[in-house]
C-alpha cells in the first residue's frame, strides 16, 4: 500500500504529467491546508497559558471572532491580536515559533499535503506558502518542507520590536490573491498553468487566480462553491490525534510488552538459554503489545532483514513507536546503541532489560569509545546492532543528517550495512506522545551494502541519504 | 443551412417567447416596487441602422412582430388586493401607433438625448408595456429607439426578443409566420384575481401550515443544528448588505433623474483575449473596463480611490456566465489596479468569491413573501439593499448583423435603469463589435465629458 488515497495519487500522477519546470508555481494555503487546524490558535493558546492575555483583550478577542463569523470583517481578529503584540520582540516572537512548531505544529502537517507539496518539488515547480499568517508561523512549517517562498501578512518592526501594525493590508482573501499574483508577476510565473490548494471560504479568489485550483478539506461554503465552480476537491487525512480509546489501548499494549517480557525471560529460564529467552522475548514483547495497540507492519523486502546478519541495520526515526516496530522486523539476535539518557525513558526501559542495549554516554567521548570497542566485539561474535543514524527523533518525516558512527561501525567490524526506511510511525505515535494509535506502518528494507571503508564513507553516506529521502518522496509499490 | 429557415426556425421561437400568463415573483416585486424614474427597472435599446427603413414597411413589420410575440399587446392586470401575482391578458384597446412613431434629428447626440427623455418618461401601466421610436435623419442612417419594461422583458430578453425578430437578410420576406391565434387569456378582472388568489391562498393554508409544523419542529428537535444554520445564513446576508466598498465622493449626490446616454464600439475578440489572460469571461471583462474608465475619471480629478461597490450579475449555476438563474451581487471593485489583465483577475476572484454566499438568492428568496405586503414594502425592500456605484451587465446580441425592414443594424446598446447607481453599463455582443452603453446619472458626474473621454480611452486600451 502506498499510505496515499487514490484521489491524492491520481493528483500527484496529474502533476507528474504535466507541465514541469519554475514557471509552473505551486500555491499552498497554510492553516487547514498544509496542516490540521489553525496555527493561530496554538499561539494564542500559547499566550493565554503564559497569562500574557488580560480579561479585557481576551474579552475583546472573543468578541471580534464571534463578530467574525457572524458576517462582521473576520480579518479584525487578526488585528485586534497585532495590536496586542505591540512592543514585544520579534527574535523571541520567532523563538516561540520554532518552540512551537516542534511541541505542537509539526504533527499537524498532514501527510499527504507534504506528497503534493513533493511532487510539485519534484516536477521543478516554483512552490510557495501563501497565507494569511505571518512568517513566524509560517517559516519553520515552509523550512521543514523544503519550500523557499512565503506570500505573507508582513508585520512592522522596529527597533526589534513589533509596532502593532501590519505592513500592506493583511493577505486574506483578495488580499492573498493580489499577493499571489504580484509574486507570479515578480517570478515571471504563468499563473494559467499553476495550482493553488486552499481551504477556507475566503480562498476563492486565490484558488481562482490559477489555472488548477484544488479545494483541500474545504470549509463548507467553499465545498459549495467548488460544486459549483467545477473545482476538483481533495480531502486528505488528519494526522490521527490521541483518542481515548487509543490511550486504552497503549496502556495494553504497554501492559503486553511487559508480560511479552516476562514470559519470554521465564522461558528462556526454564530453557537454561537465556539467549533463546531473550530472543522469544523481543517476539513476545513486540507482537503483542502491538497486536492490542492495533499497530501492523507492511514490509517491503522482508528477506533483506535475514540474507546478511550479522549486519547494522541503519533507519530513520520520528517516533518511540520505531523500536518496537524493528524489534518486531529483527525479532532476534540484535541489540541498539542508545544515548545513555534514554535509559529511564519508561518507554524503552522494559524493551531495554531484554535487548541489553549499548549505552553511550555522549557527554564523554572516552566511555563512548570504550563502548563502542565492545559492541564491535558482540557484532562479530553475531548480534547485530540497530542504530538511528540521524541520532534523535525528527519532528516530522523530514529526513535529519546521517551521523557516521554505524558506518565507522560497520567499517570496523566488516559487516554489511542494512537501511530500513520506516515511513508514518510518527503519525502512529507523535513524537512526544504517550499514546499509540492504531494504524499500519509503513516499512522498506533497502538494498544491504557491504564493504565499508573510511576512504569513501561520506560519499557512499550521502548517497544512503538520498536513497531514505527518494524512498521517503516515492513510496515503492 | 439558409438565411431564410434560419430566420423561420428564430421567428418560430419569438411566438412561443410570451409563455404564461402570471408575472414570476421576482417580476412581481419590480413591478410592484416601481418608482419610475428613481427606482425603475425600464431598459431602453438603441439600434443604428444603416439607413432609414421605409416607414410603411417598419410600421407592417411591427404590427407584425407584435402578432408574433402576444405579449408585445398584453398589458398587467393587478388584482384589487394583492392576494395573487398580477397578470398578462390582452388589451382590448391595442393600438400600435400609441406605440410606434417617428422622429427627425439632425445628429447621434441629439437622438441620445432624445432617447434618454424617452427612456425617462414613465409608461402608462395600463398598456402594453413598451414604446418604438424611429429616428430618421441622422447622418449615418437611421436609430431605432426600444423603451421595454422589465417586467415584460429583463435586458437580456429584450436583446434576445430583439435578436429574433430581425431577419437575416436585407429583402422583405413574404409569408412570414404568424402567431396563432392563442387562447386569449380571459379578459382578467381584478376582482376575480384577488378572489381566485384568495381561494388558492386557503387551498394551500394545510400544507403550508404542514410545513410550517415541521420547520418548528425540527427546531425544537435539533435546535443546535437549526440555530446554526439560520446564523449562517444570516451571516451570508449581513457581508452581501453592507457594501464591502464605501460608495465614491465622485459619484455624487444621485437623484436618479438625469439620465445621460453614452455608446462605445469595441472589437470584440481583443477584449476577449484580455479576458482570458485574467482568467476571466466576457463578463468580468465589462467589469474590469468600466472600472478602467472610472478609474483614468478618477485619476483626472485627482481623487484616488481604492475601489468602488458595483453591481454584477452572477450565474447561480455556473462559473461561465451560462445558466438561467442569475443573482444580482455588489462586488468592490478595484480601482487602483493599472493593468487591465490583472483587473480582470481581480475581478474574477470577487466574482467567484461570491459562490460561498448561501445568501446569494435572499431577493429571490425573499420575494413571494414581499408581495404579499403592500408596494411600498417592496419599494422600501429594494432600497435596502445597498445601492452600488455602478451596474455592469454583459449580454449575447445576434452573433451576425441582421436587417430591420430592409435596414441593417450597425449596432446595439442596451441603456439600463439606474436604481440608485451614478451608472449602469451594458456590453452587447453584436457580431465581432462589442456595444457598450452607459447610462449616466448626469447630476452626479462633475464632468460628463471628461468621464466619456476617460471610458474611451479605456475601450481603446482594451482594444489593444
Amino acid at each position: 500500500m502506498s499510505g496515499l488515497s487514490a484521489a491524492v495519487q491520481e493528483a500527484i500522477d496529474a502533476i507528474e504529467a504535466g507541465p514541469q519546470g519554475p514557471s509552473v508555481g505551486a500555491f499552498f494555503d497554510l492553516d487547514g491546508t498544509l496542516v490540521a487546524g489553525y496555527t493561530a490558535a496554538t499561539f494564542y493558546g500559547d499566550r493565554l497559558k503564559g497569562r500574557d492575555v488580560s480579561p479585557a483583550e481576551f474579552l475583546r478577542t472573543v468578541v471580534t471572532a464571534v463578530d467574525g463569523e457572524l458576517g462582521g470583517d473576520p480579518t479584525r481578529i487578526a488585528h485586534v491580536a497585532f495590536s496586542a503584540m505591540r512592543g514585544e520582540s520579534e527574535e523571541a516572537f520567532a523563538d516561540l515559533g520554532d518552540r512551537l512548531f516542534r511541541s505542537k505544529i509539526a504533527g499537524t502537517i498532514r501527510r499527504e499535503s507534504r506528497a503534493l507539496v513533493m511532487a510539485h518539488q519534484r516536477a521543478g515547480h516554483t512552490v510557495a506558502v501563501a497565507s494569511a499568517a505571518t512568517k513566524y508561523q509560517i517559516a519553520p512549517v515552509a523550512r521543514d518542507l523544503g519550500v523557499e517562498h512565503l506570500v505573507c501578512t508582513q508585520l512592522v518592526v522596529e527597533d526589534g520590536q513589533f509596532t502593532g501594525a501590519t505592513d500592506g493590508p493583511m493577505l486574506w482573501g483578495r488580499h492573498k490573491a493580489s499577493g499571489v499574483r504580484a509574486f507570479a508577476r515578480e517570478h515571471g510565473i504563468d499563473l494559467a498553468e499553476s495550482y493553488a490548494y486552499g481551504n477556507g471560504y475566503e480562498d476563492v479568489a486565490f484558488l481562482s487566480s490559477v489555472g488548477n485550483p484544488t479545494a483541500l478539506n474545504p470549509h463548507r461554503d467553499l465545498r459549495a462553491a467548488a460544486a459549483r465552480l467545477g473545482w476538483p476537491v481533495l480531502d486528505l487525512s488528519d494526522p490521527v490525534g490521541g483518542s481515548l480509546v487509543a490511550a486504552g489501548r497503549t496502556l495494553a499494549a504497554l501492559a503486553g510488552m511487559n508480560a511479552g517480557v516476562g514470559a519470554g525471560l521465564a522461558y528462556g529460564l526454564a530453557r537454561g538459554n537465556l539467549r533463546e529467552g531473550r530472543n522469544a522475548a523481543v517476539r513476545l514483547a513486540t507482537r503483542l503489545p502491538m497486536a492490542l495497540a492495533g499497530v501492523s507492519v507492511d514490509v517491503l523486502h522482508q528477506e533483506r532483514l535475514w540474507t546478511h546478519r550479522p549486519a547494522i541495520f541503519v533507519a530513520n526515526h520520528q517516533s518511540a513507536l520505531d523500536i518496537p516496530v524493528l524489534g518486531r522486523l529483527l525479532e532476534r539476535d540484535f541489540t541498539i546503541v542508545a544515548k545513555k539518557e534514554a535509559r529511564w525513558d519508561p518507554r524503552a526501559m522494559v524493551g531495554s532489560v531484554v535487548i541489553d542495549p549499548a549505552w553511550i554516554d555522549r557527554g564523554d567521548s572516552a566511555s563512548a569509545r570504550a563502548t563502542l570497542d565492545g559492541v564491535v566485539e558482540r557484532i562479530r561474535s553475531g548480534t547485530s546492532l540497530m542504530i538511528f543514524p540521524e541520532g534523535t527523533r525528527s519532528a516530522t518525516p523530514v529526513l535529519g543528517p546521517f551521523r557516521k558512527g554505524a558506518f565507522h561501525l560497520a567499517a570496523q567490524a566488516g559487516v554489511p550495512v542494512v537501511p530500513i526506511v520506516l515511513r508514518n510511525t510518527g503519525e502512529l505515535m507523535r513524537r512526544s506522545s504517550l499514546v499509540l494509535n492504531p494504524g499500519v506502518v509503513d516499512v522498506c528494507v533497502l538494498e544491504p551494502e557491504t564493504d565499508w571503508s573510511t576512504d569513501d564513507m561520506s560519499e557512499r553516506i550521502a548517497a544512503l541519504h538520498t536513497k531514505f529521502e527518494e524512498t521517503l518522496a516515492r513510496w515503492p509499490s | 443551412m439558409s438565411t431564410s429557415s434560419e430566420d423561420f426556425e428564430r421567428w418560430g421561437g419569438a411566438a412561443a417567447w410570451s409563455a404564461g400568463t402570471e408575472l414570476t415573483a421576482m417580476q412581481t416585486l419590480l413591478w410592484r416596487a416601481e418608482r419610475h424614474p428613481v427606482q425603475s427597472s425600464t431598459s431602453t435599446v438603441v439600434i443604428d441602422l444603416d439607413r432609414a427603413p421605409d416607414w410603411k414597411r417598419f410600421v407592417a413589420a411591427t404590427e407584425w412582430g407584435t402578432g408574433l410575440v402576444r405579449r408585445l399587446r398584453q398589458h398587467v392586470v393587478e388584482p384589487v388586493v394583492p392576494t395573487a401575482a398580477p397578470t398578462w391578458a390582452d388589451d382590448p384597446t391595442f393600438d400600435l401607433s400609441y406605440h410606434l412613431r417617428r422622429e427627425r434629428v439632425s445628429s447621434r447626440e441629439e437622438m441620445l438625448a432624445a432617447a434618454a427623455q424617452v427612456a425617462l418618461r414613465p409608461f402608462d401601466r395600463s398598456r402594453p408595456l413598451w414604446e418604438g421610436v424611429l429616428f430618421e435623419g441622422l447622418p449615418e442612417g437611421a436609430a431605432y429607439v426600444l423603451k421595454i419594461h422589465h417586467a415584460l422583458a429583463d435586458p437580456l430578453g429584450t436583446v434576445q426578443l430583439l435578436s429574433m425578430l430581425q431577419s437575416g437578410r436585407r429583402a422583405h420576406t413574404a409569408r412570414k409566420p404568424v402567431g396563432e391565434d392563442q387562447l386569449a387569456p380571459a379578459a382578467a378582472d381584478p376582482v376575480d384575481l384577488a378572489v381566485s388568489g384568495l381561494r388558492t391562498d386557503v387551498a394551500t393554508l394545510p400544507g403550508s401550515a404542514r410545513a410550517t409544523a415541521r420547520m418548528l419542529g425540527l427546531a425544537a428537535t435539533r435546535p443546535q443544528a437549526v440555530l446554526a444554520s439560520t446564523l449562517r445564513y444570516g451571516a451570508s446576508v449581513r457581508r452581501l448588505l453592507t457594501q464591502t466598498a464605501p460608495p465614491s465622493p465622485e459619484l455624487s449626490p444621485r437623484t436618479g433623474k438625469q439620465w445621460s446616454f453614452l455608446t462605445f464600439d469595441a472589437p470584440l475578440d481583443p477584449i476577449r483575449t484580455v479576458a482570458r489572460q485574467g482568467g476571466g469571461t466576457l463578463d468580468d471583462a465589462a467589469v474590469a473596463l468600466v472600472l478602467g474608465g472610472l478609474r483614468r475619471y478618477h485619476l483626472r480629478r485627482d481623487s484616488p480611490v481604492a475601489e468602488i461597490p458595483v453591481g454584477v450579475r452572477v450565474s447561480l449555476d455556473r462559473a461561465d456566465d451560462l445558466g438561467n438563474r442569475f443573482a444580482q451581487a455588489i462586488i468592490s471593485g478595484p480601482l487602483s489596479i493599472d493593468d487591465p489583465v490583472d483587473r480582470v483577475a481581480a475581478v474574477r476572484g470577487e466574482v467567484l468569491s461570491l459562490h460561498t454566499e448561501r445568501a446569494l438568492e435572499v431577493l429571490d428568496a425573499a420575494a413571494p413573501l414581499v408581495n404579499r405586503m403592500p408596494s411600498f414594502v417592496g419599494a422600501s425592500a429594494l432600497r435596502t439593499a445597498a445601492a452600488p456605484d455602478a451596474f455592469v451587465l454583459t449580454l449575447p446580441g445576434p452573433p451576425r448583423k441582421r436587417f430591420m425592414a430592409g435596414a441593417q443594424v450597425q449596432g446595439m446598446y442596451v441603456l439600463g435603469p439606474l436604481p440608485g447607481a451614478a451608472l449602469t453599463a451594458c456590453l452587447v455582443t453584436c457580431g465581432d463589435t462589442a456595444c457598450i452603453g452607459v447610462n449616466v446619472d448626469a447630476s452626479a458626474v462633475a464632468d460628463l465629458a471628461e468621464l466619456e473621454e476617460c471610458l474611451a480611452e479605456e475601450v481603446r486600451a482594451f482594444s489593444g
